[in-house]
């Protein structure tokens, strides 16, 4: 229409419109953790040190490197997979498991083993329409009972002969190899989600599923495909952590799932899918792995460290959500 | 019809049909206006409802009939203007005032809880129930109700959810005559239902004006207005222009003055197209059937012409363009293009078959209201814009300038939210995907302009002329007889699910396509 003048004041409206005291708060908040975090770093003696920042990193990457891949599920508007943890455990096992037929075939067949999960749960949500936070709570407790059952019950651990997956926990010019992953991982998903036709329609599926079937978008192909590359990112990380640990049990599950979720949330992802980023996740990540860290060295108990992360995840979801349902 | 009428009853408060009816005036409307910014909804309205008749309001869309509804029942506040119930002036602040002062709206969303009872129903929320209301004689009163609304059949703990539609709008009827209602106005009441629950429904109303009751009857259907109604009321761009006994009025009349001048003046004004024909085949559907909906559909659609689907909300044009863009997967019948038989059961076998379908809800099924402009663009053609799964930037923005050019949106709009776009430039972004697609053969444009204005609606229409130019088929649908009129090459009318007509638009006039969209016959084979 008549671009010029018009068109900037409803530029102005629409903007101001958009602007309410969601934005404000958001702010706010963001403002105090900053300060918060700088004042921590000042007054917290070791944690300005570069052995310190190197322990953040490490403690990041594990955790990072699921919630990067948990992203996809996100911005795809499939709410989160809740077998994140199981994962991590279930292909860590089969990991070191086969680890007996060599280091690089051990990492395909995992990755594979991954792929193949995360699929069977991203077809069942993407063809019927089935609940996502169902079918991910279903498939954790069936890898659980499988995973029992074929180890019965014990830990697996390497065999003898292999050693070269230490590699993958080896610090490589000082840095623990993981870190290198989680950063290229992050980098790779980033660009990918950006530039690729995959990564379009996961934010187009996310931001509206309705008209994505409307517009004959592949909505069955894209709801597997994102589940299935979340579950690949845990395997990933289920590999680095067998190795790490070199004994792999269901014990490896820990709270990955939950941190890897909270991540992602801190981050400030929509939890509605279409709006957000891996670099977003990745942020929250590392956001999450200072605080721990800075707690713990103030000598904060197990305890105290649940409950600030619990609070700084509320509050940032609550204030997030307030912000996206303004718009 | 009006033989049905009781005259024991209705003798003493009104004359036979034809009459005027000599019922004092229950409710009087003077100098109604209201606005919604700068669109004036409905100027200087006046009319005066009688006890004991049927009183019909008539207009195309658009005429301010559902702001007069949403005044008489508390909906919206007049800016101006006097509304006296039974010689009391009304000042309504929400519906609950109207529903305690006996005016009663039934519309087709009905407000029943379908797992109750049709007793609990009929007594749930009402103002002047006990706590124990479980009484008997509250429950003989619900069901002399029903009985005397025809439903003498229903039990009183049937849920409600076991009845037919038509049986649910007698239900909720029932609801707000317990209540005392003495006005009742029907809101399009009968697009959902079958003809015997239309004739039960029009029995209830009888009987309720028999009673000494008042009925304001709002409907596009002309039969029904003739049929059941005393007095008409037309409104046409939010004034009154005229009230008129039914026995002193045909349809023609009715017709021509709800469109006024327009007809005069459409030749001026509107743009007619001179063709029909291109002789090329692109779609041919036969017997396209969806339960409920659409019965036996059977059309050709040829290359380059525009085919305009014209008929009232209900009347099945908007399923047709569904079942074509594949979202609709209890269809049956056959659609080929080309000559090629094509199944149309998910919208993906739709947009490979080169059916590219643009639905009327922008907000609900169109847009990705956040994602950015360009995005919403080649939303349709991400296929072409890359190589090996990564998009090609400098092409898809390219593409996307193109195609932003062409439908006339800022070039600096391209990187922000959809949702930062007023809502004529929205159904620009939403209509600019479908230009200019390689492989296109048939365009189904649902509602193509709702929500634009006249400017923004006329930049529309000659991009959808130039999209068919460029040899695609077009199909659209529209509520809106001047749409339908100014753009298409074909003028098809539906009703109730099936089509009337098929005429070149140089064969159409405004009357005869609207006579086609409000009746069950053709003109000239129905009621005078």
């Amino acid at each position: 229409m008549n671009a010029g003048v018009f068109g900037a004041l409803e530029r102005i409206r629409a903007d101001r419109r958009r602007f309410g005291w969601a934005d404000v708060a958001l702010g706010l908040w963001i403002g105090v953790l900053t300060v918060l975090v700088v004042y921590g770093a000042t007054t917290t003696t070791g944690f300005m040190t570069v052995s310190n920042l190197k322990a953040i990193l490490t403690a990041a990457a594990f955790v990072g490197i699921i919630a990067v891949g948990l992203t996809v599920i996100v911005l795809s508007g499939n709410l989160f997979s809740l077998a994140l943890g199981q994962t991590v455990a279930v292909t860590a096992m089969l990991f070191l498991y086969t680890l007996q037929f060599g280091l690089a075939l051990a990492i395909v067949l995992t990755l594979l083993l991954g792929l193949v999960i995360g699929a069977v749960q991203g077809f069942a949500v993407g063809a019927w329409g089935a609940n996502p936070i169902i079918i991910t709570i279903g498939a954790a407790g069936l890898m659980e009972g499988v995973a029992v059952w074929l180890s019965h019950g014990q830990s697996i651990v390497p065999p003898a002969s292999a050693t070269s997956y230490q590699r993958l926990a080896e610090p490589l010019l000082g840095v623990p190899f993981p870190v290198y992953v989680f950063v290229a991982l992050t980098i790779g998903l980033a660009v990918a989600m950006r530039r690729t036709r995959f990564g379009r329609g996961i934010y187009l599926l996310g931001e509206n599923r309705v008209a994505a079937r409307a517009a004959a978008l592949p909505v069955t192909l894209l709801t597997t495909a994102a589940f299935a590359l979340t579950s690949v990112f845990a395997a990933g990380a289920g590999v680095l952590i067998g190795a790490t640990s070199q004994n792999a049990s269901l014990l490896l599950t820990g709270s990955y799932t939950y941190d890897a979720i909270a991540a992602a949330l801190v981050g400030g992802n929509a939890v509605t899918g279409g709006r957000g980023s891996v670099l977003r996740t990745a942020g929250g990540a590392v956001f999450i792995a200072t605080i721990s860290d800075m707690l713990l060295l103030r000598g904060y108990t197990t305890g105290g460290q649940i409950l600030v992360r619990g609070i700084i995840v509320v509050v940032v979801v609550v204030l997030t959500n307030l912000r996206e349902r303004s718009r | 019809m009006n033989g049905e009428r009781d005259p024991a009853s209705s003798a003493g408060s009104r004359s036979l049909l034809g009459d005027h009816p000599v019922g004092p005036v229950l409710l009087e409307v003077v100098g109604l206006s209201k606005s919604y910014g700068p669109v004036r909804a409905i100027q200087d309205l006046s009319l005066d409802v009688r006890i004991g008749e049927v009183h019909a309001i008539c207009g195309h869309n658009g005429a301010g009939k559902s702001t007069l509804v949403k005044a008489l029942v508390g909906l919206v506040r007049p800016d101006v203007g006097v509304m006296r119930f039974d010689g009391e002036e009304l000042s309504l602040r929400n519906p609950q005032d109207a529903q305690a002062r006996g005016i009663a709206l039934v519309n087709q969303e009905l407000s029943l809880v379908p797992e109750l009872s049709v007793e609990d129903n009929i007594f749930l929320g009402g103002i002047d129930v006990p706590l124990l209301y479980r009484r008997r004689r509250l429950s003989e009163r619900a069901r002399r109700t029903l009985d005397a609304l025809g439903l003498a059949h229903v039990p009183l703990n049937a849920a409600v959810e076991s009845l037919a539609i038509g049986e649910r709008q007698l239900v909720e009827i029932a609801r707000l005559l317990v209540r005392d209602a003495r006005l009742l106005i029907l809101d399009e009441p009968t697009a959902t239902l079958s003809k015997p629950e239309i004739d039960r429904v029009f029995m209830a109303t009888r009987e309720l004006v028999a009673q000494g009751r008042s009925v304001i009857f709002v409907s596009h259907r002309l039969d029904e207005v003739f049929d059941l109604c005393d007095r008409v009321t037309v409104l046409r761009d939010g004034r009154v222009v005229g009230t008129h006994m039914i026995g002193e009025i045909d349809r023609r009349s009715l017709i021509n003055l709800m469109l006024g001048e327009m007809e005069g003046a459409a030749a001026a004004r509107h743009h007619v197209s001179e063709r029909a024909h291109s002789g090329v085949d692109a779609v041919r559907i036969e017997g396209l059937s969806v339960p409920g909906a659409v019965e036996d559909f059977s059309l050709t659609l040829e290359r380059g012409i525009i085919t305009g689907l014209a008929g009232q909300v209900g009347s099945g044009t908007s399923t047709v363009l569904r079942a074509l863009g594949g979202l609709v997967p209890d269809a049956s019948g056959t659609v080929e293009v080309h000559g090629q038989s094509v199944r149309l059961n998910t919208p993906r076998l739709a947009s490979r078959a080169g059916i590219l379908y643009i639905p009327n809800d922008r907000q609900r099924e169109g847009l990705f209201l956040g994602q950015t402009v360009e995005s919403n663009l080649t939303v349709v053609r991400l296929r072409r814009l890359s190589r090996l799964g990564v998009i090609l930037r400098r092409r898809s923005q390219r593409v996307a300038r193109d195609l932003s050019t062409m439908v006339g949106v800022g070039l600096d709009r391209l990187g922000s939210p959809v949702d930062r776009l007023s809502g004529g430039n929205q159904q620009k972004v939403l209509l600019g995907r479908a230009l200019h697609r390689e492989g296109t053969v048939l365009l189904a444009l649902d509602e193509p302009t709702r929500g634009v204005d006249v400017g923004g609606r006329a930049d529309i229409h000659e991009l959808v002329r130039d999209a068919a130019r460029e040899g695609a088929s077009v199909i659209f649908s529209s509520t809106e007889l001047d749409e339908v009129l100014d753009l298409a090459d074909v003028v098809v009318t539906m009703f109730a699910g099936r089509i009337v007509s098929v005429i070149p638009r140089a064969d159409a006039s405004a009357s005869s396509v609207l006579a086609d969209m409000t009746t069950r016959e053709r003109e000239g084979e129905g009621r005078p």
